[in-house]
């Protein structure tokens, strides 16, 4: 951190070549993790984008060529992964979910740092009431189990659609963001650059905006990336408590698994299975790339000061861990 | 920025008094969400059957078109003498169903948790200790994969592996109907009433039944662990005092096993309180997989109908419980390292 | 490895050694502890408990519980639909349809040993109708203005308007009796106190949203029961109860399967589905008030598309039936309006002559809206099926939207242009299927249906003491239901409850009246 001081000012964009140079030179364990979960996150993105347009079959397709397709059919030629109890294609259910599951939380990822960053930034740098009262509600948030929150969050929108179901989300995982760039600033603001920009007389948002915040940003990828994976097994945990996208808006792989219990006993493994597998898989991919990003981001040991945990609640996993 | 020297009982007493703005905004919050959400307890359990009329005559006479602000302040007055009221849907006691759906879901988590760590430091042990090895990609892979399996679908699939195709283990409830239904509670924590009843063959029925559904929710909360113990024993392998030790002579496995392993566990502790938002959440998906009777479950339950009494109280309850905890083990990381102190 | 490792693998060969034998010497007993149940009948079901008062529940799972502890004066079943006296010895009509008066068994006796009295059923009717609970079981009395003792074993009853079918209402949850001053005139009482009727069983303990549990009551004044107990077992997901039912942790389960684990369960080996004659319906309400179904033509198009057969077969597998009508077929005076006025199948060629005449452009945009767990799962599937027959010609655009239950009955006619609602009958009668949708005063769907034709033709039959008549006016208004068409009727559902084949009598107890009656079952 402190060899930041000599180069801010006469070199831009340092937080994020921080990020991406490290990056480059991982080794050994840290690369694996973050070349693969590199791997499976993109399959998964490209699958959401172009998955659609190169998919059998729509999602609530039931009928092709004045045909019915049959109703929980095997996996067959016809259709890869067999069909549902609504005659519908397992396969291109998966592949439009991908879409589904991405956008919710793509959106949830943005609104969560449009919301938990700035407020983290000001809340850090200013402190006062407004930090303590913030803290304060943060912390309630977070005590909150959050799968309880983005229900009564869902039902309170009335769910059903993929903006509602975001917001929900989005409202779990700000304390996250807000507590990471907070904690960051109050460690940053002490630094002696910071203290001699103000000494200079420089506007607080300007210190903000230069020196604070992209020392600070380069945590959030790896904090976004990890809570993205956590969001996918909310909003699934929601679809499968049925709070989630109304069914016939898109399809959800949670939903998916919730309607199809009930065929597993009698032997129908394909309705359930695939959703899962695709949980699981692009879960462990969001890992394994945060994992990898937290490993070559973080490479040093840090003997300096221990995060002091905050009021409460303590600090997210991912502070107290260190890299190799 | 870590301020020294502060004693440990100004923290406390600081602590201590955070606590009550932190509850009173949750009860706050608790209080808008329900009664803003669409829907309410009269129409869940009258609509489809009677008319409007009526149904606006009960709502009237049971208050709920008295002003928000009025409800706000009888709710805050009742949560203060404690009285969490009374469900609407069935008239049960809200005290009554913390004690004994709480219990459940108390005997359930303590169960989970300790499969939980126990596999979670055994495989962050053996990731720590062998880094960059097969063993170590083995068990942060198996910790990662874990906790990406959903727990509903890791307990459907547990139920049809174990109690369906095997047929060795229960795949519901707490115990067999009969058992249940000759148990005397004490505590509601079967494994406990079952011995104090001297009674062996309900405490293996009550056990077996509590296999599967804390077996689910442990594996996938044992994925934090490992992440978390492997890390905790890498950096206490690095430590200075280890280098200490091994430039003393000290062999190398008693380093690791009774310096290094020691103290990498210390944070686990911690941690357990940190996961109790988590635990609950799980065990909200695994009491609904596996027909447990816990609170998260009754929760649902109560949510669905709309019950703001229930919904409230429980709500109250949970987060009551998280705040007491992360105080406790504040409190405990605050006592055992002084640096912590604010 | 060194003592510190040695130990920790001693301690996990332990606890793995531990498992083990838990896991066997658990089978092991379990199958001990079945062999003893004997003679005790474990049943699961989906249903929930709200309150055991009669007084204060108006739902199946509160009712199930409740016909095992509580009794009528006349009882409907099995098999036969016409009441007889159970608590009473001797009912009828004094003079007009206004008064009618029962003679009451003598040496009833309640589970606390009290006797049963005239007093105790004007006490219980009294009290439903002082309490007025918010479940609206008191509804059922609105006809009664005044119940008075006749003596120690007599009782009358003074109606407010003449109803023929009052010795029906007697038959319902809002009938049962209990005993004076045990129960409270003016509250429900809890749930945890003790609960004292007449009828085989007693409740010897309930755990909430877990299981309630009934002991055969020695002291029965009637045919004791055919088995020592039952046990009454919640479950919130049917794919739970279905492996529970599998595993033989319970003897059967009644209500509710998904169509698709019904199939499943009668491939099985060891497990007998049980089809019975079913009352209860399931229709689509349009609203009069909201566009495009305040036209009469929109709603007439609707009814000729609606795709029974598709629905019966394709999402319920054969286990409900087409319905044509919102009288439940089997019962006296049911006719096929539908089918008459209508046709029996889809006929996208009249929808769109219907829709031209009115000068409808098309395709007509609509909402269809259904609850998604409420009424089961496949609730989902059933719309999707209507959806895909209304758009088959180009002649609706549907949009399909769901709530959950508690948002969905509150709302209703009151925002919602089409909705789905199932019905089970409070009483077997054609009546109540009438009423409750049709005539202005009790309508409960909220849609705005107010024809003065339809509520003369319902007042005049409630009135009417010949049973001919009575059916013939029940047959004009189904007609000019279906003829204006502000409810479409689609199938009609069987009573089904799934059991192990050592599980003996339960066709005897499948009739429309939908009680399960377990002191006929035996195992």
């Amino acid at each position: 951190m402190a060899a930041a001081a000599t180069s801010v000012g006469r070199r831009r964009f340092v937080g994020l070549r921080r990020v991406l140079e490290p990056v480059a030179g991982a080794h050994g364990g840290a690369r694996i993790m973050l070349w693969s979960g590199a791997a499976i996150t993109t399959f998964f993105i490209v699958l959401a984008l172009i998955g659609p347009s190169i998919s059998p079959y729509r999602f609530d397709q039931y009928q092709a060529n004045g045909q019915r397709f049959e109703q929980l059919a095997h996996p067959s030629s016809d259709h890869v992964f067999g069909t549902t109890v609504q005659s519908t294609d397992v396969l291109s259910r998966v592949i439009w979910a991908t879409r589904t599951e991405l956008e919710v939380v793509f959106l949830s990822l943005i609104f969560g740092l449009l919301v938990g960053v700035p407020l983290g930034l000001i809340s850090g740098y200013f402190s006062g009431p407004l930090d303590r009262g913030l803290v304060l509600i943060m912390d309630a948030l977070f005590a909150f189990p959050y799968l309880l929150l983005a229900i009564v969050i869902a039902f309170l929108l009335g769910g059903q659609s993929v903006i509602n179901a975001a917001i929900a989300i989005t409202v779990v995982y700000i304390p996250q963001y807000f507590r990471v760039v907070r904690n960051h600033v109050i460690s940053v603001r002490e630094e002696s650059y910071v203290e001699a920009a103000r000494a200079i007389g420089a506007k607080p948002f300007t210190i903000l905006r230069r020196y604070v915040f992209f020392n600070v940003v380069q945590n959030v990828p790896v904090i976004a990336t990890l809570n993205a994976a956590d969001a996918i097994l909310t909003l699934t945990a929601l679809g499968f408590l049925g709070y989630g996208i109304q069914p016939s808006a898109g399809a959800e792989w949670g939903y998916d698994i919730s309607r199809a219990i009930s065929d597993a006993s009698s032997g129908i493994w394909w309705t359930g299975l695939f959703p899962g597998l695709a949980i699981v898989l692009l879960v462990t991919g969001l890992t394994l790339l945060g994992e990898g990003l937290n490993e070559t981001i973080n490479p040093v040991l840090r003997k300096r000061r221990i995060e002091s945990p905050e009021l409460g609640t303590p600090t997210s996993i991912v502070e107290s861990e260190v890299g190799p | 920025m870590a301020a020294q020297g502060t004693s440990l009982k100004s923290y406390l007493l600081t602590r201590l008094a955070l606590v009550i703005p932190m509850v009173f905004i949750l009860l706050t919050m608790v209080f808008l969400l329900m009664r803003v959400a669409p829907g309410d307890p009269i129409s869940a359990s009258l609509g489809g059957r009677v008319p409007q009329a009526e149904v606006d005559k009960i709502r009237h006479r049971l208050g709920y078109d008295k002003p928000l602000i009025v409800q706000y302040r009888e709710y805050l007055w009742d949560t203060a003498r404690l009285d969490f009221g009374t469900t609407i849907t069935d008239r049960r006691p809200v005290t009554e169903i913390i004690k004994v759906n709480g219990a459940a879901t108390l005997e359930l988590t303590i169960a989970a948790m300790f499969v939980a760590i126990t596999v979670g430091v055994f495989f962050g042990l053996v990731a720590g200790r062998y880094r960059d090895t097969a063993a170590d990609a083995g068990s942060r892979l198996f910790g990662i994969v874990i906790y990406a399996m959903p727990v509903f679908f890791l307990g459907y699939l547990a139920q049809l592996f174990f109690g369906s195709y095997l047929g060795i283990l229960p795949t519901s409830d707490r115990a067999s109907p009969l058992t249940e239904a000759l148990l005397t509670p004490h505590t509601n924590l079967f494994l406990i009433d079952t011995l104090i009843n001297k009674n062996w063959a309900a405490f293996w029925d009550v056990f077996r039944h509590l296999i599967l559904p804390a077996t689910t929710l442990g594996l996938v909360i044992s994925g934090i662990f490992i992440r978390l113990v492997r890390v905790n024993v890498i950096r206490t392998l690095k430590d200075d005092y280890i280098e200490a030790a091994r430039a003393r002579g000290i062999s190398e496995r008693s380093v690791v096993y009774n310096h290094a392993f020691r103290n990498a566990l210390v944070p686990v502790i911690t941690i357990v309180g940190l996961q109790m938002a988590l635990l609950l959440s799980g065990a909200v998906l695994t009491e609904t997989t596996f027909n447990w009777p816990g609170i998260g479950h009754q929760l649902i339950f109560y949510l669905d109908n709309r019950d703001y009494a229930a919904v409230q109280g429980i709500i109250v309850v949970f987060a009551l419980v998280v705040v007491f905890i992360s105080l406790l083990i504040d409190l405990a990381s605050a006592f055992i390292d002084p640096r912590i102190r604010y | 490895m060194n003592r510190e490792g040695k130990w920790r693998l001693a301690a996990l060969l332990a606890f793995v050694l531990v498992v083990v034998a838990a896991i066997g010497a658990g089978a092991a007993r379990s199958a001990m502890t079945h062999k003893a149940a004997g003679g005790i009948i474990v049943d699961g079901t989906t249903d929930s408990v709200t309150n055991i008062d009669p007084a204060g529940n108006y739902d199946f799972g509160s009712a199930t519980a409740d016909a095992l502890i509580f009794q009528h004066l006349l009882e409907a079943g099995p098999g036969g639909l016409t009441p007889h006296p159970v608590l009473a010895t001797k009912c009828g009509f004094k003079g007009n349809l206004k008064t009618f008066s029962c003679t009451l068994r003598k040496g009833v006796k309640f589970h606390n040993g009290k006797a049963f009295t005239a007093a105790d059923v004007v006490w219980s009717f009294d009290r439903v109708v002082r309490i007025k609970d918010p479940s609206g079981i008191y509804t059922l009395l609105s006809n009664l203005k005044s119940v008075k003792a006749k003596g120690k074993y007599g009782v009358v009853f003074n109606l407010k308007a003449p109803q023929a079918t009052w010795p029906q209402i007697l038959t319902t949850g809002a009938a049962q009796i209990v005993p004076k001053g045990v129960y409270p005139l003016k509250r429900v009482k809890g749930n945890t106190t003790k609960q004292i009727g007449t009828g085989p069983y007693t409740l010897s303990k309930y755990s909430p949203g877990q299981q309630a549990v009934f002991k055969k009551f020695k002291g029965y004044w009637g045919k004791p029961a055919k088995n020592d107990g039952v046990i009454i077992r919640y479950y919130t997901k049917s794919s739970t109860m279905k492996l529970a039912l599998t595993r033989k942790d319970i003897d059967m389960a009644f209500r509710d399967f998904t169509p698709t684990e019904l199939i499943s369960l009668g491939k099985t080996k060891g497990i007998v589905v049980h089809k019975g004659k079913g009352a209860t319906i399931r229709y689509l309400v349009l609203n009069l008030k909201m566009s495009p179904t305040d036209k009469l033509a929109v709603r007439k198009a609707i009814a000729y598309l609606v795709p029974r057969q598709t629905i019966a077969n394709r999402v319920y597998h054969g286990l409900v039936k087409p319905l044509y009508s919102m009288v439940a077929a089997g019962l006296p005076g049911h006719i096929d309006a539908f089918k008459t006025v209508y046709g029996a199948s889809p006929n996208q060629a009249k929808a769109r002559a219907a829709l031209v005449a009115a000068g409808i452009s098309r395709p007509v945009n609509i909402t269809l809206w259904y609850t998604p767990t409420h009424y089961g799962d496949s609730s989902a599937d059933e719309f999707a099926e209507i959806q895909r027959a209304m758009q088959a010609g180009g002649l609706f655009k549907v949009t399909l939207k769901s709530a959950e239950w508690a948002q969905y009955s509150d709302a209703l006619g009151k925002q919602y242009g089409a909705f789905q609602l199932g019905w089970f009958p409070d009483y077997v009668d054609g009546e109540n299927y009438l009423l409750p949708f049709y005539d202005a005063k009790s309508n409960f769907t909220s849609n705005n249906y107010n024809s003065a034709k339809m509520n003369s033709l319902l007042t005049k039959e409630q009135a009417t003491r010949v049973t001919a008549k009575r059916l013939a006016l029940m047959r004009s208004a189904q007609t000019l239901a279906a003829k204006d068409a502000p409810i479409i009727p689609y199938w009609q559902g069987a009573m089904i409850a799934v059991s192990r084949n050592n599980v003996k009598n339960i066709p005897k107890t499948l009739d429309p009246t939908f009680i399960m009656r377990f002191w006929l079952i035996s195992k």
